[in-house]
């Protein structure tokens, strides 16, 4: 995929992973984009916890068993004091169940560990352009959890996830049935690139509650 | 109907009621005796003799008599109009008689009487009533001032004559009488009213309370019980109606027939009600009470007949004797019985004793002129402890099967309670054992699949590296340790919540093996549609079903040599299809190699456990696989060794 439309010429990278290798394979993989950087890395849940609000990065990469510290704890820290960048979740299975709790906490997407360099320069190029993977059963699951949302909603703004608007549901139905972005834009007459920017949505959907309250509570704390 | 046994331990600490009850009845008639004691009264002196004259008979001459008088005990003449002249007591006197207030007290007198102080009559019962009519003084006491306009100015002058018309049967005449200081009399006067009349009053409304009471049980409990204390408390009820009756709508005769019958009756029945109480079928006892019910209305009408008082006198010892006999014989019988006799029943023979001896001290005192205050009769006390005591115990007995049946319940809750629990627990247990199962078979599978999958490409992986140590091709390593990797996800694949949604599994299914098949340079064409969900992709059906797929697109990759695939899902009514074509070279049977063979002969294993029908077709050109799964589970995963048969 071309990395263009919008993103930053530079992109800086923050690995938050205990495992050395995984960071081996970071650095290794970087090497095919010289314009891309690792501005940071934290081997624990302390560390990073200090570290990565500060960085300049704009992609965050992040192993969600930290030998410290629950990964979720620290999606959430992120999406309240980095809100514009992207976290992805950095993950041995595509564990689904857990990984919308990740979503929940403020990820953006998320890459399998033990995918090639050139994979790994691909999902942070599609996130970085407006794109998400997804799979057919987190597609299921989120159709499960964001359907019909709008009466509850409407009952308590706090808690509620957002509704899926029918185009979103049209796409997750079929990502859940597992087509592909290409087939599933070829069936609804829509590019490419807005099949994934309907995907990210449901990601921003999933977590705007996430999002919500740590925003109130930033603000509570005067941090905002 | 027996009576309930007391729950176990209820009694076991208390003091038995009967014993305190006992106790008190003792302190009762200690109480009685020292009340009826004969006492003198302050400001008030009894007179016990007085100067009796026949006024119908003038050529009788007046003779001083001893109270009480009984005209039944004289003469037939006295049973007419007779004149007692009381003397003034020297005790008595005043100084003037304008400020003296004086009366007489005469707490039983009759039948009809008056009394005159100086030849002025000053009170009179009945004494101007026509003959024909009952007239019965002798129930109440009376007490009669004497006017002080009327008292001689020297007390000794006085002249009071107290005169009576008698009636034969009645026991009529003058009793002891008192006079005195108006204040002290009245006191006396009021008590005589409680023992004598309001007492009466009491005992009336009880018994006829129970009585119907008793009606009523015997009517819904149908026992006999109920019945014999209905009649003796209706007998009874009767006889004191008539008691309390200064004037009874009747004759004399009908009057002393009834009144004296109804007592006779009320002890027979009573009697047999104890006997049956007591569950004491004695002979002698039922005898005894059908003795005086039976024999005593034609005693009584023989006894009205001959107007002999004697002889009502002797049926009054009849009965007193039958009941203590009765009782004695009772009470020797249960004595020789050990634990013969529950709680309740000896609460009733230790009441019934106080009553006898109620009955008893009467008899001496009233009828035998024993010592003692005749006014008082101790019988009505007797009667009401009685009546208080036997109702208690009815209640008792009537509530009795409704505490049974109350008990039953309870027990019977117990016991279910108890079952239930019984049940919940084995039912956990059998919850808990089926679970156990599950995550056993669970695990047995985890293992079979890691071993035959993870493990054996591991072990494949391992033994390349060993054997090629040298030569070892990093690219073939990093490849099977990818397919490793893809076997674990697989395998993680098919523990997530899928619920039997086929295209998901379908769709999960094609992340995995994707990108060997564009590598392959097979393209996929996805024709999915969501389908009803199979309850037989559960978790290890899901897996088979990976399995089925793997095996099929390893067949298509190696040897169909297809450059396209379809998967397709459908459903009609029934059934779920999944068919997967390609475009290669088809089934050529006669040719498939062993290893092949043996993979189909997996797949039809799998599908066979997963209840599904397995079809092979030729698709002109290339081969397609149906699999048809039943909507509705009627499959058992044992049942799924079976091969299905291939087309």
């Amino acid at each position: 995929m071309a990395h263009n439309r919008g993103m930053p010429s530079s992109t800086r990278i923050y690995l938050i992973e205990d495992d050395r290798t995984v960071l081996h394979f970071v650095q290794h993989a970087l090497a095919l984009r010289p314009d891309w950087r690792l501005v940071g890395h934290s081997a624990t849940y302390s560390h990073a916890r200090i570290m990565a609000p500060n960085s300049l990065a704009d992609v965050y990469l992040v192993d969600l068993g930290l030998p410290d510290g629950r990964g979720e704890d620290m999606l959430r820290l992120l999406s309240l004091t980095k809100p514009e960048a992207e976290l992805l979740v950095f993950t041995v299975f595509g564990d689904e169940s857990r990984l919308v709790h990740a979503l929940q906490s403020g990820a953006t997407g998320y890459v399998l560990k033990g995918c090639n360099d050139a994979e790994l320069i691909e999902a942070i190029e599609q996130i970085c352009a407006g794109g998400a993977p997804i799979s057919p059963l987190l597609a299921r699951l989120l159709l499960k959890q964001l359907r019909n949302n709008a009466p509850a909603q409407v009952a308590d703004n706090d808690t509620a996830a957002p509704a899926l608007s029918e185009r979103e549901t049209e796409v997750l139905k079929l990502v859940a049935q597992g087509y592909v972005n290409k087939e599933i834009a070829s069936r609804l007459g829509i590019g490419t690139a807005t099949v994934s920017t309907h995907i990210k949505n449901l990601y921003r959907k999933l977590a705007v509650h996430t999002r919500v309250q740590v925003v109130r509570a930033a603000q509570d704390r005067g941090l905002l | 109907m027996p009576p309930a046994p007391p729950p176990p331990g209820q009694n076991a600490k208390r003091v038995p009621h009967y014993l305190w009850v006992g106790l008190l009845l003792l302190g009762l008639l200690w109480a009685l005796h020292s009340v009826s004691m004969p006492a003198g009264l302050e400001n008030a002196v009894t007179l016990r003799e007085a100067q009796a004259s026949l006024p119908q008979h003038p050529q009788q001459p007046p003779q001083q008599v001893s109270l009480p008088h009984i005209l039944d005990d004289q003469p037939a003449a006295w049973s007419g109009w007779v004149d007692y002249r009381l003397d003034w007591p020297a005790a008595l006197h005043y100084d003037d008689p304008a400020q003296t207030r004086l009366a007489l007290l005469l707490p039983r007198v009759g039948t009809r009487f008056r009394v005159l102080l100086n030849g002025h009559e000053i009170y009179q019962v009945g004494w101007y009533a026509a003959p024909e009519r009952n007239i019965l003084s002798a129930w109440f006491p009376y007490l009669v001032s004497l006017p002080p306009q009327l008292l001689q100015a020297q007390p000794q002058q006085n002249q009071i004559h107290i005169q009576v018309q008698g009636q034969l049967l009645e026991r009529s005449g003058l009793w002891p009488l008192q006079i005195g200081y108006h204040g002290s009399l009245f006191e006396r006067h009021q008590v005589l009213e409680v023992w004598q009349v309001k007492g009466t009053w009491m005992m009336l409304i009880s018994s006829l309370l129970m009585g119907l009471l008793s009606l009523h049980l015997w009517r819904t409990l149908n026992e006999r019980l109920f019945l014999l204390m209905a009649v003796a408390a209706l007998a009874h009820s009767v006889r004191l109606a008539l008691s309390v009756s200064l004037e009874p709508p009747l004759s004399f005769g009908w009057y002393f027939y009834l009144h004296r019958l109804a007592f006779t009756w009320y002890v027979g029945f009573f009697l047999l009600f104890v006997a049956e109480l007591l569950a004491f079928r004695d002979r002698l006892v039922h005898g005894l009470a059908w003795f005086l019910i039976g024999v005593g209305p034609f005693w009584l009408a023989w006894t009205l007949h001959t107007q002999d008082y004697d002889l009502y006198r002797i049926w009054a010892g009849a009965m007193a004797v039958c009941g203590a006999l009765s009782l004695l014989r009772l009470l020797l019988f249960k004595a020789r019985q050990r634990d013969a006799l529950d709680g309740d029943q000896i609460l009733v023979l230790v009441v019934a004793t106080f009553t006898l001896a109620t009955g008893v001290r009467d008899f001496l005192v009233v009828q035998l002129n024993f010592p003692g205050d005749a006014d008082l009769r101790w019988t009505s006390l007797g009667s009401l402890a009685l009546l208080f005591t036997l109702s208690w115990v009815l209640a008792q007995r009537a509530t009795a099967s409704t505490r049974e049946v109350h008990r039953l319940n309870q027990s019977l809750a117990g016991i279910l309670a108890k079952r239930e629990a019984e049940l919940r627990q084995a039912f956990d247990q059998l919850r808990a054992s089926e679970q156990q199962r599950a995550i056993e078979g669970e695990r047995r599978r985890l293992m079979r699949d890691m071993h035959d999958g993870l493990g054996s490409q591991l072990v494949q992986t391992l033994n390349m590296v060993r054997s090629q140590k040298h030569t070892l091709d990093a690219g073939s390593v990093e490849s099977m340790i990818h397919h490793a990797l893809e076997e674990l996800r697989l395998m993680l694949d098919s523990l997530e919540p899928m619920e039997g949604d086929l295209a998901t599994i379908l769709g999960t299914f094609r992340q995995r093996i994707e990108p060997a098949l564009l590598a392959a340079g097979i393209e996929l064409d996805w024709q999915v549609q969501d389908v009803p969900a199979l309850p037989s992709l559960d978790a290890q059906g899901v897996m088979h079903l990976f399995r089925c797929m793997q095996e099929i697109f390893a067949n298509v990759v190696k040897h169909a040599q297809a450059r396209r695939v379809c998967v397709r899902t459908r459903s009609d009514a029934a059934h779920v299809y999944l068919t997967v074509t390609d475009d290669g070279v088809g089934m050529q049977r006669p040719h498939t190699k062993p290893q092949a063979q043996r993979g189909l002969g997996n797949l039809r294993a799998r599908a066979g456990k997963l209840g599904a029908r397995v079809r092979f077709f030729d698709a002109h050109p290339g081969t397609g696989i149906e699999f048809a799964f039943p909507i509705h589970r009627t499959f058992t995963p044992e049942a799924g060794d079976t091969v299905p048969s291939v087309e």
